[in-house]
């Protein structure tokens, strides 16, 4: 188990030094000159351009800049946004917790309803809820996100009137950032001060609900598809018979023996949605006004704001690394093979 | 000792089927696929034959009509049977000429990854030692970025095009077919007709790409119909976001941008681009599905 | 009356009109204490016939019988709920490939004491007594410590050990073994049937055993059915069959052992493959391979015949040969 876990670390350092690999050369393949790229329209000076390029480094051969990029990540300098001269980073993690509360209620969402619905079916192959499972599966994830949160929006915000447009919560609402997820926040200030903040938990929940039901939707049947042909496969285990033949009842047979084996695939399946997330909550956050990192790096791209690009895909690159790697330990834990290895 | 006695012949003695009817038994079998199927075949027609088909050339903005619901909608009229969008285009047409870009798009990702990852793929399955695990870990960096933000990525240096749609598309999908042809290959490998194959004197192309490949074909076919609806997606995606195809070129997703102003006012204009990407994807999503079950022969008829 | 009456069982799969009979009017009694093989090619229909009567074919083959009776109950009719009872209780069954037969997310000792837990509501130290007890019957050195390994841990000879304690946990009447020993090393074979045996004795189970290994049926049965494409071509005392075979399917099983080959001929086979789904013949199912086939054997399908020696499947049985 230890080896296990220390491996995968180890195969984490060439994951992570590509990556920034990667994103340094990303900008530096823009075509033309980074300086009048930065400067845009403007006609530059001469002087002005060579001191720009020299005080930013890119006069410097390739080997050596990409040097000097890591060694500014090492201590933690990702560079200032172009646009609002503010610290990456600091924007960055201001923005990321709504991401985040976005990609955990979404993750719920999937997880919960997928699990279920793909045991259920399992269960009951060949049924009207299995071929309805499996056909709303497949619609789930042939369809575009974007338009699933329009259509979201159209049914349920502007027809019926049940739930907000956008955003987090309403405009009315002042509340104070103490955690970064809303609804937390809004329920903690609800409490302090009913009167001040009479209904935001409410208000925050439902401004909640139909982003996360777009984002999690692919996840769901991805999760839902995969739980299924997981327990079908598991159910035709020699062990399953076994257990059958040991008279035992169905539930025991499907809840201790079978759903115990067939979860464990579905763990890394579950784990790969999160960079599926991450996707999506680009599309969520640009058509739900959330403010979040997804919305914040499409925005930069499409200012061409270069450093908050480079470093913005740079941070969420790690940390779907970075789950990624949670996953294979879980999986490590759950598969009692890999546990008991020494 | 060998006894030739035939088996009666006016048995319920069905014969065993041809490999071509044994596939098409199983795939027809999923009757999703063979819908999935008919329906693109009409987009595919549909897209072939556009200027044909469509009543209108999608372009053209037609100043007095501007906004019409669809035809069997109130206000609505026959002469545009979908209705028009914000600038009085006609929405069949867009849409019947959209289908052109769709399938293009998607098309050429697939071919511009699938052999370039077979490549690969085989590289890394038969040379296991030092290049194989280059390979691998290129792919690797590569996935770990979210693909929707990578091919958004790429778009942002190259410029909004259609062709670089396709590459960041193509970039993309790499990846996912470089490892299942390595884990196919590696699984092939491990075979005895492999090393017989290789006893009897065959070099690495010909063990490659004869022996080998043709054995790995069947969940890469799988995977590439997968991954031409992800590549529909995704160009549908990049549109929406304004970096795919550029107007006035109608394609699916840039439609739905235009659209998201008018969700209270005309719900066709919304609703229709989205549901023609939805049903081009299910349909090639079910063939997928289809060929699955045909093709797998541990799956033939149990999942 | 028999502890297990089979009469005309059939088992059918695959739609209407033309379902695949995987077992064919098949008559089987076993009495307490017996021990009866089924020996068969792979495909005879020979575990199918003991996995209908336990209740796991999985819904996909259809059981059509005149009689299918334990110890008085009519496994026909009973409930899944009632069927549960009996079996794992005083049916059970082993199976062919102990690596797999055992849930590698638990521990063997957990897989044991699940039975005991649930026929015999036994808790606590009572219950790991008794498992203890199980595993050292079966022979596993060092049970204690056992208890608490994972089957991934285990030898295929240990986890056969356990899948045998597992069965005979609650004492059956009855224990089925699908070939327990095929997966086995040759050595490990003799000590698993070996154990097989004694723990019959002492129990005064009924066991059936089945095989496609003659040998081993020689040796410890004393009743024979042997099965062919789903049905019985021949049954009988197993003295008896190994002396006289009546039916020319078992003369060649007979014959192709390979004790019964003399000097470096070629084992004698037969040529032919068992018939599938798409190729069963009209008449008798052995004729596209039987050495002895006339005409009459191409368009008429034999019955089960009696006979002094035993009973045999066939028009011209052969009465007047000497074995090999």
């Amino acid at each position: 188990m230890i080896s296990y876990i220390l491996r995968r670390l180890w195969l984490l350092v060439p994951s992570v030094l590509g990556i920034t690999l990667l994103t340094f050369s990303l900008i530096r393949m823009i075509p033309g000159d980074p300086i009048e790229v930065m400067v845009g329209e403007r006609t530059l000076d001469p002087v002005m351009h060579a001191s720009a390029l020299h005080r930013l480094g890119l006069d410097q051969p390739l080997h050596l800049q990409y040097v000097h990029y890591l060694s500014n990540l090492a201590h933690g300098n990702l560079g200032e946004s172009l646009i609002t001269h503010e610290n990456v980073w600091s924007e960055f993690s201001t923005l990321f917790p709504a991401t985040l509360e976005l990609g955990i209620a979404a993750m719920l969402f999937a997880v919960v309803v997928g699990l279920l619905a793909g045991v259920i079916a399992a269960i009951k192959r060949g049924s009207v809820f299995d071929h309805g499972v499996m056909g709303l599966s497949l619609t789930g994830f042939s369809m575009p996100i974007f338009w699933l949160g329009l259509l979201l929006i159209m049914l349920f915000s502007v027809k019926l009137g049940w739930t907000p447009v956008s955003g987090r919560i309403d405009l009315s609402f002042d509340i104070p950032a103490r955690t970064g997820f809303m609804v937390i926040d809004a329920w903690l200030a609800e409490h302090g001060d009913p009167s001040t903040y009479a209904g935001a938990f409410k208000d925050a929940l439902m401004h909640l609900i139909l982003p996360s039901i777009a984002l999690g939707t692919i996840p769901m049947a991805v999760i839902a598809r995969m739980t299924r042909s997981s327990m079908l496969e598991v159910l035709r285990e020699d062990y399953v018979r076994t257990a059958r033949a040991k008279g035992l009842s169905p539930a025991r047979v499907i809840f201790i023996h079978t759903l115990r084996n067939a979860l464990i695939p579905v763990l890394t399946v579950i784990g790969l949605q999160v960079g599926t997330l991450m996707g999506g909550a680009v599309l969520t956050e640009t058509i739900f006004s959330w403010p979040g990192v997804g919305k914040w790096l499409i925005d930069a791209i499409q200012r061409r704001d270069y450093p908050v690009v480079q470093n913005g895909i740079l941070l969420v690159a790690l940390l779907v690394i970075l789950v990624n790697f949670l996953v294979d330990v879980l999986y490590g834990i759950a598969n009692p093979r890999i546990r008991h290895a020494r | 000792m060998t006894t030739h006695v035939q088996t009666s012949a006016d048995d319920p003695a069905l014969h065993y089927p041809s490999p071509l009817k044994e596939f098409w038994q199983g795939f027809s079998y999923n009757r999703g696929a063979v819908i999935g199927l008919c329906f693109l075949l009409i987009v595919v027609l549909a897209a072939l034959f556009a200027p044909l088909v469509a009543p209108y050339n999608p372009v053209d903005q037609y100043r007095d009509y501007m906004l019409t619901p669809p035809s069997w909608s109130e206000g609505g009229s026959l002469k545009f049977l979908l209705g028009t969008d914000e600038i009085g285009r006609d929405l069949l047409s867009r849409l019947i000429y959209g289908s052109r870009l769709s399938l293009l798009i998607g098309l050429s990702a697939v071919v511009t990854s699938m052999l370039p990852g077979i490549l690969l793929g085989l590289l890394a399955a038969f040379y296991p030692k030092l290049l194989g695990p280059a390979i691998m870990r290129v792919m690797d960096v590569m996935m770990a970025l979210p693909s929707l933000l990578l091919a958004i990525a790429i778009v942002a240096i190259l410029g909004p095009s259609m062709l670089n749609t396709i590459i960041a598309i193509a970039v993309v999908s790499l990846p996912g077919y470089t490892r299942l042809v390595r884990a196919s290959a590696m699984t092939e490998l491990n075979r005895d007709y492999v090393t017989a194959a290789r006893v009897a004197g065959a070099g690495p192309m010909r063990l490659m790409f004869v022996t080998v490949l043709p054995n790995c074909m069947a969940p890469l076919i799988v995977h590439a119909t997968m991954s031409f609806s992800s590549a529909i997606l995704d160009a549908a995606a990049l549109g929406f976001l304004g970096m795919g195809v550029q107007p006035p070129l109608a394609e699916w997703g840039a439609m739905l941008s235009s659209a998201r102003d008018y969700i209270e006012r005309a719900w066709w204009v919304v609703t229709l681009p989205g549901l023609t990407i939805l049903l081009s994807v299910l349909a090639i999503n079910l063939i997928g599905d289809g060929l699955r079950d045909a093709l797998d022969p541990k799956l033939k008829r149990a999942a | 009356m028999s502890l297990l009456e089979i009469n005309n069982l059939s088992v059918l799969f695959g739609a209407d009109p033309h379902p695949f009979p995987a077992v064919e009017g098949l008559d089987l009694s076993v009495d307490q204490g017996e021990i009866v093989g089924i020996a068969g090619e792979s495909g005879s229909g020979k575990s199918v016939t003991m996995m209908a009567m336990m209740g796991l074919l999985d819904g996909q083959g259809r059981i059509v019988a005149d009689k299918l009776q334990f110890d008085g109950k009519d496994l026909l009719t009973l409930s899944s709920r009632e069927r549960r009872k009996i079996v794992g209780k005083d049916i059970s069954m082993i199976f062919q490939d102990p690596m797999t037969a055992l849930n590698p997310s638990y521990t063997v000792g957990y897989q044991i004491m699940e039975v005991l837990k649930v026929h015999q509501h036994l808790h606590g130290a009572a219950l790991k007594q008794r498992a203890l007890a199980l595993m050292e019957m079966v022979e596993i050195p060092a049970a204690a410590s056992r208890l608490s390994s994972y089957p991934h841990q285990l030898s295929g000879g240990m986890s056969q050990r356990v899948a045998i304690a597992m069965a005979i946990a609650c004492k059956p009447k009855l224990l089925i073994a699908d070939e327990p020993t095929t997966a086995l090393d040759v050595t490990i074979q003799a000590q698993i049937m070996s154990l097989l045996v004694d723990l019959q004795k002492m129990h005064n189970m009924a066991l059936i055993l089945i095989t496609h290994d003659l040998a081993v049926v020689a040796e410890v049965a004393q009743r024979l059915a042997v099965m062919y494409a789903g049905q019985v071509v021949e049954q009988g005392s197993v003295p008896e069959i190994f002396r006289h075979p009546l039916h020319p399917y078992t003369e060649a099983l007979l014959s192709s052992i390979p004790e019964h080959s003399k000097g470096a001929r070629r084992l004698q086979t037969l040529q032919g493959i068992v018939p599938g789904h798409y190729d069963r013949p009209k008449g008798c199912l052995l004729a596209p391979r039987c050495p002895y086939a006339v005409e009459r054997c191409r368009v008429e399908r034999p019955e089960l015949e009696t006979y002094p020696q035993g009973a045999a499947r066939c028009f011209f049985p052969l009465l007047d040969k000497e074995a090999r």
